[in-house]
Formats: C-alpha cells, structure tokens, sequence
C-alpha cells in the first residue's frame, strides 16, 4: 500500500490486489495493463470499509444485529438490514479517507481538464467477479457522479449494499462466518450513446469462434438491468462477419440527469428505437477488444463497454467492466477418441466403428 | 373430384389432379413411373419430394434416360457395391411431368450390421487410394468423352456402299442399330462413372462440416466450404479462359468489336475483318474445345445445350470483362486471396478447438480437401461435357428420322423414349431395307406435336414440394448429402405448405440485400435477367457465370452449402440462400424480396 492509504490508481492495480481492492478493480487494473481502453480512475480498498466501520464504531451494532437474524426468517434478515444500513448512513466517512478521496478524484479532474467530472461509482466486492461466483446483490453502481462529498456519499452507499437482504442471506448461507468487506471502483464516466455487454463466445451455444454482443442506446444500466430487450448481435472473430443480427425495438435508456448529476430513465425518440444501435465498423472495434481481452486473461469473458458520444471509434470504444464468463455452455462437440475415419463412417449409418 | 385428403402435412401423390389439358401425360413416362393404383398402400406411405435440383420442368420423354440411368447408377454404387448400411437406392415416380423421389431404407438391423462390414471395407479401400482411383476414373472419363466424340451416325443411301459388297463392313441397319445401342450404353457407362465416387466424396464433405458445427455450432456453413474448396478444379477453367481472351483482345486492339447488344456472329464478323481480329479468333478456336463444353444449365436436360451451342453465354461474358479492363477493373479472380483465406480459416478455427477435436478436425479437412477436386469436376466433365455433346449426338439420330420423313424437326427426338426411338429406329431400318412403306412417318408426327404441347402446359403447374408421408426423420445418407433434404428442411416445407410471405433455406452465401426478383425456370429465359435483379431459380449452373456479374443475390429451391450457386455467389461475393423448396413456385418476377444470405431466409415485400 502506498502512503495514500487506502486507494490507488486502477492503472496500479494487478490481479493479486483482489483481495484488497476487490474483483472488480484489479481486473480493471489488469485490461489497462494490457493496454485496453479502460477509463482512467481510482480504487478503495476494503481497509477503507473497516476503517468506516471502525471509526464509526458500528461493530458492535452490527455484530448484534446479525446475531439476531435467523436464516429462512425474511423478516429477521429485512429488520437487521435495515437497522445497519440506517446507521452505516448517518456514519461519518473518515476525515482522512475524504481527504484521499478527494486528492483523487481531483486527480481525475485534471485528466479531464473538468473540474467536477462525472464518475462511475461501483461496488468491487470480494469474491464477486471470480469465476465461481456472483455476488447476489452486491452489484451496486452509482453512474454519474459529481462532486467530491458526492463521490464519498456512493462509496458509503455501495458499502451499505453489503447489507441489502440478499446480500446477507447469500452470506448467511455460505456461513463461512468471515467479515465482509467491500472495495469500490471509481471512474471517469463515458458519455455513452451505446452501450452493453458482450461475450468473448456464444454463451448459449458455446461456440468460442463467436462474439456475442448485447448493445442499446445510452448508458449501461439498461441493458445490465435487463430493462430494454437490447440488439442482439453474433460475430465471427474469424472473419468479423455478423453472423446474427436481431434490432429489437429499444424504448427506455438512461442518459445525465439535467440538472449535471445522477442518470435518470427517459424514453428513447420513437425514431430511434427500432434503429440497429450498432454498425459494422463499431462491431468491429468491439470483436477486435474482445480478442484482445480473452487472450490476456486466457479465458472466455463477460466485458461491459460503452462508446462515446464524442469522438470516434476506436478512440471512442471503452471497456468499463470484464469479468470470466461464470456458465458457459459446452458445445456438442464430438467423440474424442473417434477416428476420422470412424467419424466418415457413421455418417453412412456404420454404427459400431472398428477401429 | 374431393378436395385432396392429405397425409401429414403433404398432399397424398393420388389425390393430385392433371391440370386442365394436360389428359394422357403418362403416355410420355414409363409403366413403372407411375403411382398406380397397385402400390397405393405403400407408396402413400412413403415421403416423396420433387427433385426439382435435377429436373425443375417437365420431363421430355427422352430425358428420363437422365433418370433411370442415374438411379441405375446411384442404386448401384449406394447399394450393390458400397452397401450403405441404412439405405438402398431412389425410386422414382412422375406427377405431371414432375420427378419425385423417394429412398429405400434399411429396416432390418441384422441387414444394417451386415452391410455396414460390406462398407467398412469397400468405402475404406476407396478413402484410403483416393488419389490413385480418382486419376484412374479421370482417364475413364476422358477415354469416354473421346469415345464419344467418335461415334458415327451411319447415313442410309440408295445402296450400300461397295466395302459392304466387296469388304467385310457392316450392313447400315446393323451399323445404325449398332451406333444407337453404342450411344445408350455410353450414356449408361457415363453415369456409372458420375455415381463412383459422388456418396463418398459428398460424405467426407458432411462428415467435415458435422465435426465443425458439433464444435463450433454457430459457423457458418459458407466458412466451411471456403475451408474445403478447391483453387484450381476444372469448374473455374472456362469463366479463366474467358478473362484471358479479353486480356488478348485489348493486348491486341480488337476490343472495339466487343459492343453491348452485339450478336456473337456480329462479333464475329467485325473480327474476321482484320489481321489482328482473325488470330484472335484463332485463339478462341483453341479454347472451345474443351472449355466450350461447359453447359448453360445443369445439365440434364436436352435443351440444357452447351456454349458451343449457345455462345451468347460467353460472349456476353466477354462483353462484360472487356468493358471491365477497360474501366481499369481487376476482373481476375483473387486466387492468392482465396489460397489465404482458406488457410487462415483452416488454422484460426482448427486454434479455437480442444486437442481433441482438433486432430479430427485437421484429419477431415485434409480428406475433405483431397474428394474435393472430384465433387467439383464431376460436372464439368459428366454432367457438362459429356452429356451437351451426347444430346447432340442423339440429335444426329433426329437428323436420320428426319430425313426419312419420321420428324419435322431433329429435336422431335426428345418426344419420344428411348425405347420408342429404338423402335422407329427399327422401324426406319426395316421399311429402308425392304423398300415397304414406313408407318413412321404419319405414326410419329401427332405424338410428338401432343407431347411438346403437353410440355408447355405442365410448366405452367406448380408442383409441391413433397408428396407422400411426412418422416419424422430423413436417415438416407443421400437425400442429406446429396440433395440437402434434412429432417429440419423437409419438416420446414410441411409448415410452409399454407405459403406464407418468409421462405427458408440454407445460408449459402452471406450478406443482406433487396431488390426485385427474377424467377428463372428454364435456360432460355437467362437473357431475360436485368442488371441488379435477384435470381430466383430451381438450381444454378457455374455455366450461368454471366449473370453473376449482373443479380444481386440467388435463391434457389434446392441445393446445399456445397451447390454450385452457393459456390458460384461466394466466388462473387453475393448473397444467396439455397434449398429453400419453393422458392420459383412463391415468388413472381417483379416481385420485391429481402435475401438474408447470412440467415439463410428470402423475404417477400410485396
């Protein structure tokens, strides 16, 4: 850890930082060290949340709020987590963690040259993001934030999420009896016109010579929320033919809120809807990052992104969230110990193949 | 008569009516090709479907050489030499003048095991010497079209010529039944020759192309055949040779002659004029023979002539590669290119697979690629060379009856079958040698004018596209491999029989585009094509290379990833959907459609 204390660069951050910083950041550290378009931002570590909770004195609190929840007994596990979120919300954000904060996200101003540049908050929690398992409501994502007090007030709500009922009825249920903890990814946010995730392979069919991408207009809360029926696009990483394209009508998006902070709901322009959010040349930029994405980590990946309003492709592509793709399905595939020749064989109707 | 009474979801083959006129078509189709009332009961039963691939328009009498001989053939290699294990032969039967056929399948599962240790043994010999047997069916094959080309049609004069008297030649009536017997076996000899190594070479080709989408299920089927195709097979020879004859007529300043509307005589005769014109037409004379053989159809039909016989086809080609160059166009076909892409292909998918499938992968590429060059050239020198020059070889027997006042015209010939002709033929000998009456002359003539005109009327009815019981699955390896009739396609054309505005088919060739339709139902009507129309026909021939560089997009009733349209359009890079069943029967020239070559689905707009 650096004298800063309790943050540091994405750009800092490796896989091996998981266990501080969370899933999500250090998987963001490593696509720009691979030299993926990430945007520039910042991450705090889970110390940062024992700090707050220490400080704050709520251990205590919330020890005996959890002590009382029954598992199975909704009521029980809404009652204790809303007595700790209540008080995790009138607690303090350290002084010394505001201050660091700040530093950064002043930082990220001068990047931008903007002095209150919006920025993505998002829960990075332990564990979540790994191959193995997602983190029932711990998905917290607060979009276009801006202000340093407002920066910390997401950060303390993303904390609160590890509170949320399912977060501690899925904890309950694994009962390893560890203290939870959170990290949280700050970043530039990107003005996005489109955005959505994709799939460096089919994950219905399983073909790995595929890139699926879901797209729709505006920011990505849409299509991560399952809000919109987004365009569905197939893609050969062989020949970058769009082997499938379904335009769905595309009515609600989330775009700045007017009044410069927060993403509101608002409907996409009747024009707009039923019109493919995706050409060619951005398909392209797309398979070609997704490559390069699933050969860094050297497994299939689940990869959130956006594409600017200004600027052009492929400046204008950004990579905003990557993570190993948890249910892929096999393909069919074929016998492995069959011949060729055997394979030749039984097209004809040879049942049993002599070798 | 009752609304038809269907089986399934496809009409009974019983309950079809003869359209208005068209009383007496089966006088023109053997006994056996028929659904008669004796084997109702079974063949109601059966799944039968028009091949409308091999035959899309009425069967001259003549022409069903083209289908007993090949399912002579076909029958023979499938089930008497290689013993396919679950399926026999075709049978045939004639709806209106419609082909429909039907497999015969294997039940008995000790008679399956039987043949399958046949099989292993036999197909195994031949996938393992494929090479050697391929360059001894070549010579086969050449020795064949030579003989062809040497048979002579005996004229019959006023007297015998004096080697008959005081040699030992042939009387002419042995010497003309000889040569007419000689020109059906050599048609018999052909397609046995065609049927050799088609199950085993289309077999390796779906073999190949199951393993790919068993492991890469979203591939696209044309990926599969850039993969297995051929750079240098005999098929793309002629349309190179064209190329190259306009490279020439530029190289040596007789360009000017090649002018858009202009005749191949007219042509002709602006280039006889000058020194430079006549060695170009020199050249040209070394190339017809043998790239002018190539056919203006698939083949199997007498009309389906070749360029030799209609040269409007390659001149309007060259018409179109001079005016290319001339507009400093690169009209040469991207070997390199395609050499590459087909390697890059080959090794960025084989990258993708498990070890596992890989090693099956490589393995079946590398057999797919050596039956390959047989898949392709069969037809050019099969279906093309051999079969344009033996229809004009019958035609020479049309020229001996017409003389002898038996026909008007020498293609009266195709009215009649082949063993009606050996009759005239018989017939003709006789009165010539008896110095009687022949009855040929006022018999012949009527049959042949209410055929031609039963013809004309059978075209104008649409048959569907199957007949018969709906399988629950198609097991024949032949219907699959060669003419792409699978479970999910014949069931598609179950849901479709009530029409409806989408077709589906197979994803041959990718790209989206619109525009208007042409439907093309014979050779004949390829002039009618205009400039950014989208062909709409049964099947396509590469022989139709002219109108590739005009349409837009191809769509066909039948015909998988591997027929020569899909071919043909990926070499153009447009798009085309094959198999779609019913496509020249749904839509209507001038009609506007949607060709989604990349989901293999046709879309009537209006």
């Amino acid at each position: 850890m650096s004298d800063a204390g309790h943050t540091l660069r994405l750009a800092e951050l490796r896989r091996g930082d998981n266990a501080l910083f969370g899933g999500k950041s250090s998987a963001l550290g490593e696509l720009i060290a691979a030299g993926i378009p990430v945007p520039p931002g910042f991450a705090v570590s889970t110390s940062a949340f024992r700090g707050f909770v220490e400080e704050a004195g709520l251990g205590g609190m919330i020890a005996a709020e959890m002590s009382r929840i029954s598992l199975g007994d909704v009521d029980s596990v809404g009652a204790a987590s809303h007595a700790i979120s209540q008080a995790m919300r009138f607690a303090p954000v350290p002084d010394a963690l505001r201050d660091e904060v700040a530093r950064r996200y002043a930082e990220l101003g001068e990047t931008t040259g903007v002095a209150e540049p919006p920025v993505a908050v998002r829960s990075s929690a332990l564990g979540e993001d790994s191959q193995d398992a997602t983190f029932a409501g711990q998905q917290e994502t607060y979009l276009w934030v801006r202000g340093a007090d407002h920066v910390c007030d997401a950060l303390r709500d993303c904390w609160v999420s590890l509170y949320s009922p399912p977060a501690i009825s899925y904890r309950a249920r694994l009962s390893d009896g560890e203290e939870p903890a959170m990290g949280v990814a700050v970043q530039l946010m990107v003005d996005a016109e489109v955005s959505g995730v994709l799939f460096t392979c089919n994950p219905v069919s399983g073909d790995p010579s595929m890139v699926a991408v879901n797209a729709s207009w505006g920011l990505g809360l849409a299509v991560v929320g399952g809000e919109v029926t987004p365009d569905d696009y197939l893609v050969s990483k062989v020949t970058r033919e769009v082997v499938r394209a379904h335009v769905h009508s595309k009515d609600v998006q989330y775009v700045p809120d007017a009044g410069g902070r927060g993403a509101v709901r608002a409907d996409v322009p009747d024009a707009r809807r039923a019109i493919a959010c995706l050409d060619a040349g951005a398909l392209d930029a797309l398979v070609d990052v997704a490559g390069r994405i699933e050969r860094y980590f050297g497994s299939h990946q689940d990869v959130e992104w956006a594409i600017a309003r200004d600027g052009e492709l492929p400046a204008s592509l950004f990579i905003v969230q990557s993570r190993p793709v948890t249910a892929v399905q096999r393909p069919a595939g074929t016998p492995a110990a069959a011949s060729a020749m055997a394979l030749v064989m039984s097209a004809f109707g040879v049942g049993e193949t002599k070798d | 008569m009752a609304a038809p009474s269907t089986v399934g979801s496809f009409p009974s083959p019983y309950e079809i009516e003869t359209p208005p006129g068209c009383e007496g078509w089966e006088e023109m189709y053997p006994y056996y090709g028929r659904f008669d009332e004796e084997r109702r009961e079974a063949d109601e039963q059966r799944f039968w479907f028009w091949n409308s691939m091999h035959f899309p328009v009425p069967m001259p009498a003549f022409d069903a050489i083209c289908i007993d001989t090949a399912y002579q053939a076909l029958g023979s290699w499938q089930n008497r030499v290689f013993a396919v294990p679950p399926a026999m032969g075709i049978d045939w039967r004639c709806i209106n003048g419609y082909i429909y056929i039907s497999g015969n399948p294997v039940l008995d599962p000790e008679k399956v095991a039987e043949r399958a240790g046949h099989f292993q043994k036999r197909a195994g010999y031949y996938y393992e010497n494929w090479d050697e047997l391929y360059g001894k069916w070549r010579t086969k094959m050449d020795a064949l079209i030579a003989e062809l080309g040497e048979l002579h049609v005996p004229q019959l004069g006023e007297y015998e010529p004096d080697e008959v008297a005081f040699g030992d030649q042939e009387t002419s009536y042995v010497a003309v039944l000889d040569a007419y017997r000689n020109a059906l076996r050599l048609a018999d000899v052909m397609w046995q020759h065609h049927f050799e190594f088609l199950l085993l070479g289309y077999g390796a080709y779906m073999t190949f192309a199951e393993l790919c989408k068993a492991n890469l299920p979203d591939i696209p089927d044309q990926h599969i055949a850039q993969m297995v195709a051929g750079l240098d097979v005999l098929l793309f020879r002629p349309d190179a040779e064209l190329r190259r004859l306009a490279r020439l007529a530029i190289e040596t300043g007789v360009d000017s002659a090649f002018v858009e509307g202009r005749s191949p005589e007219e042509i002709d005769t602006g280039l006889a004029e000058s020194e430079a014109g006549r060695s170009w037409l020199a050249e040209l004379e070394t190339v017809k023979d043998p790239w002018f053989h190539m056919a203006t159809g698939d083949g199997l039909y007498h009309t389906y002539g070749s360029w030799l016989d209609d040269p409007r086809i390659p001149y309007a080609s060259l018409i179109g590669y001079v005016a290319a160059l001339k507009a400093g166009e690169n009209i040469e076909r991207p070997t390199d290119h395609i050499a590459q892409e087909r390697d890059r292909l080959a090794t960025e998918y084989a990258a993708l697979l498990d070890d596992g499938a890989r090693q099956g992968f490589e393995q079946l590429l590398a057999l797919s690629r050596t039956v390959f060059p047989y898949v392709e050239e069969h037809k050019f020198l099969c279906d093309y060379w051999f079969l344009t020059s033996w229809w004009n070889k019958i035609r020479e027997f049309g020229d001996l009856l017409v003389a002898h006042g038996f026909f008007e015209d020498r293609d009266d010939i195709f009215q009649l079958s082949r063993l009606e002709v050996y009759s005239a033929i018989d017939e003709l000998l006789l009165t010539w040698a008896t110095g009687g009456q022949p009855r040929g002359p006022k018999y012949w003539p009527p049959i042949v004018a209410r055929r031609k005109e039963l013809l004309a009327r059978l075209a104008d009815w649409t048959p569907p596209p199957a007949v018969g019981a709906v399988p629950e699955a198609v097991l024949d390896p032949a219907l699959i491999m060669l003419w792409g009739v699978t479970t999910q396609r014949v069931h598609a054309w179950a849901r479709e029989q009530e029409g409806g505005s989408e077709l589906t088919g197979t994803a041959a060739s990718p790209g989206i585009v619109e525009g208007v339709a042409r439907v093309v139902k014979t050779v004949g009507e390829i002039g009618d094509v205009r400039d950014g129309e989208i062909l709409v026909c049964s099947i396509t021939s590469p022989a139709w290379a002219p109108i590739f560089s005009k349409i837009q997009a191809t769509v066909t009733d039948i015909g998988g990833v591997m027929s020569h349209a899909a071919i043909v359009c990926r070499e153009y890079a447009l798009p085309a959907v094959v198999g779609t069943g019913r496509a020249t029967s749904a839509i209507k020239t001038g009609q506007r459609i949607r060709v989604d070559g990349t989901a293999g689905t046709v879309t009537i707009l209006e």
